[in-house]
């Protein structure tokens, strides 16, 4: 089996999942990293071209990208071009008599699903469904030039986001706070932030915050927001929708804090605090401090 | 963007509502559809908005939409027209029609139907896989954008808005372009009382693959086994009896000794 995998960089780092799925690989065949150049951003047609181009003269039997979102993007485009089976956002795969057998999500997270993906195949790997051995050596992917200058789609500019700010990226993070309409308004998100800080966390939140416009689109979580699965996932005045819980129930641990008792996010959770959460949220900010700096 | 006439294709698929708590089929690879309510996939709802908010400000724009599905699927048309959209095309096809099949049945509708813009949602809500989009495009050589949440004209282009982290990539194209949309700038509307009824009178002319010149077949993945997430529940929970201070410091011990987490 011949294993196509494309790095990918985030602020001029190797993004971690490229490593991680570089070390994994290694156990279906012979690997080679490669990582698109030549343009200042990805660019979905010409970072295709130039992905299938080497799949074909390499001979490759799989394509493998990081599940981001420009990975998926381009893992999409990738499998169209080349006509080759397809599985996005895998959780795992293992090759299974000369074929892939890949663990997805399906149904907005509602189920897991085992899939049979006959090669070639082109896979996006979720990041951090394959842990990192330690002492894992250092990926150096080797260069693929991209040309986009001949493309009707053109990057004209970026815009950024108002409020975000340097925090950790909320699919990445181990630790996520999120916060939802029992926050009550954009105001107190000072709060919640405050906790974010003290355990080093990603902010995320409900539709319904997103959708008020209290908090940017890319923080919402759930069904049509992001899927996450932390170490930690606090949830903050969110009463556990079933489009929410769609999107974080695979955490490791769930914490949530609502003044309601019946709220199913309850349900879920490993453990509840039914009270006040401007109340609780300072207390608790001060006891994770102390934890972390007895710890 | 041409000033005027503008043409719009949205693909919809079918899928279970959002509310529908997904149980898996006595066969362990599918799931139950025994009584299930089926909706437009919530991010093609978002692909019709951003279509017909083009259409509030224009009235000369025409949005038409398609799906490729089995006749239930008529009803998601039905409900899409019901929101103000001009026409539907249903595409008859069993579950053997993967993402590569779809995306050619419907290249093969766009080259009859001539539209400026195809929009697509960023992923179907019950395979999650976002191929049929960037598939089409590919189909039809066309260029696409994805997480795509604002459409301007610009010139005789349009300017696409693509949510990343951090902001947003503001990316110019020239006509056709296939966008996977991930949000509108507001929330899908309901149908209103007359769209419903002028809904109803609407024909929905039906095609089948083998008349679009497809026969399924491209190699896909195919799901062996299905399991609900695991169960969770039966967790701690904590009352404040007053001393809120006491509640957090006890919280905050647990996470450290007992879940390991902090
Ligand atoms: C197609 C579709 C897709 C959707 N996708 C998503 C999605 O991706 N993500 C998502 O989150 N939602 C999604 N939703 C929306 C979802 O159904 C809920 O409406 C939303 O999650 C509710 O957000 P919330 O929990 O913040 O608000 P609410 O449901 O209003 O809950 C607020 C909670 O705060 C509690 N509260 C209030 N005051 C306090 C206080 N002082 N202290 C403690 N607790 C307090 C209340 O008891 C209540 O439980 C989707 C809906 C649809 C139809
Ligand atoms: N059967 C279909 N008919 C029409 N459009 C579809 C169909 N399947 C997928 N699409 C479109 O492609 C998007 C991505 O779907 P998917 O690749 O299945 O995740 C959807 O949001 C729809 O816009």
């Amino acid at each position: 089996m011949k294993i196509l995998i494309v790095a990918e960089r985030r602020d001029g780092e190797l993004r971690r999942v490229t490593a991680e799925i570089a070390a994994k690989a290694k156990a279906f065949g012979d690997t080679e990293v490669v990582e698109v150049t030549g343009t200042d951003r990805y660019h979905p047609v010409a970072h295709a071209n130039a992905v299938v181009a080497r799949a074909k003269s390499s001979g490759a039997d799989v394509v493998l990208t990081g599940a981001t979102l420009n990975g998926r993007d381009l893992a999409a485009r990738v499998a169209a071009k080349l006509g080759w089976a397809y599985a996005a956002d895998c959780t795992d795969a293992s090759v299974k008599d000369g074929a892939f057998q890949v663990k997805r999500p399906m149904y907005a997270g509602k189920v897991r699903a085992t899939l049979r993906v006959p090669t070639p195949a082109v896979l996006s790997i979720r990041p951090g469904a394959w842990t990192l051995p330690a002492g894992t050596e250092a990926v150096k992917p080797a260069a693929i030039a991209a040309d986009a200058s001949a493309e009707k789609l053109k990057f004209a500019r970026f815009e950024p986001t108002a409020t975000s700010g340097k925090r950790v990226s909320l699919s990445e993070a181990r630790v996520i706070v999120s916060g939802g309409r029992g926050l009550k308004g954009p105001e107190n998100w000072k709060m919640l932030e405050d906790l974010a800080d003290a355990l080093g966390a990603a902010t995320g939140a409900s539709r319904a915050v997103t959708d008020a416009g209290w908090r940017p689109n890319e923080e919402q979580v759930g069904q049509t927001g992001k899927t996450v699965t932390p170490d930690l996932y606090i949830a903050l005045g969110i009463s556990g929708a079933i489009q929410h819980l769609a999107g974080m129930t695979s955490s490791k641990v769930i914490v949530a804090v609502n003044k309601d008792p019946d709220a199913d996010i309850f349900k879920i959770a490993d453990y509840g605090v039914v009270g006040d959460l401007f109340e609780f949220l300072p207390a608790f900010t001060e006891a994770v401090k102390k934890t972390k700096a007895g710890a | 963007m041409a000033a005027s006439d503008v043409k719009f294709l949205v693909c919809l698929k079918q899928v279970p509502d959002s509310t529908v708590r997904v149980k898996v089929a006595a066969d362990g690879k599918s799931i139950a559809t025994d009584g299930i309510t089926w909706s437009i996939s919530p991010y093609d709802e978002y692909a019709i908005e951003l279509a017909l908010e083009h259409k509030d400000g224009d009235p000369s724009t025409t949005v038409s939409v398609v799906t490729v599905g089995p006749a239930r699927s008529r009803d998601a048309l039905r409900q899409a027209l019901a929101m103000g959209c001009d026409d539907a095309t249903l595409v008859i096809a069993d579950d053997k029609a993967g993402g590569l099949d779809v995306a050619k049945a419907i290249a093969a509708i766009v080259k009859e139907a001539k539209p400026d813009l195809v929009l697509c949602g960023k992923q179907a809500s019950d395979d999650d896989q976002g191929l049929v989009g960037p598939a089409l495009a590919e189909a039809l050589g066309w260029p696409h954008v994805g997480m795509l949440t604002k459409i301007a004209a610009a010139g005789d282009g349009v300017e696409l808005w693509r949510e990343i982290e951090g902001g947003h990539e503001v990316w110019s194209s020239t006509l056709a372009v296939v966008g996977l949309v991930h949000k509108s700038a507001k929330e899908p509307r309901y149908p209103s009382l007359p769209g419903i009824m002028k809904a109803k009178k609407k024909e929905i002319p039906e095609k089948d693959l083998a008349a679009l010149g497809v026969t399924p077949g491209a190699p896909r993945a195919e799901v062996i086994a299905m399991e609900p997430p695991p169960q969770r529940g039966g967790g701690k929970i904590l009352k404040a009896d007053g001393d809120v201070k006491a509640l957090a410091v006890e919280l905050a011990r647990l996470l450290h000794e007992e879940a390991k987490v902090l």
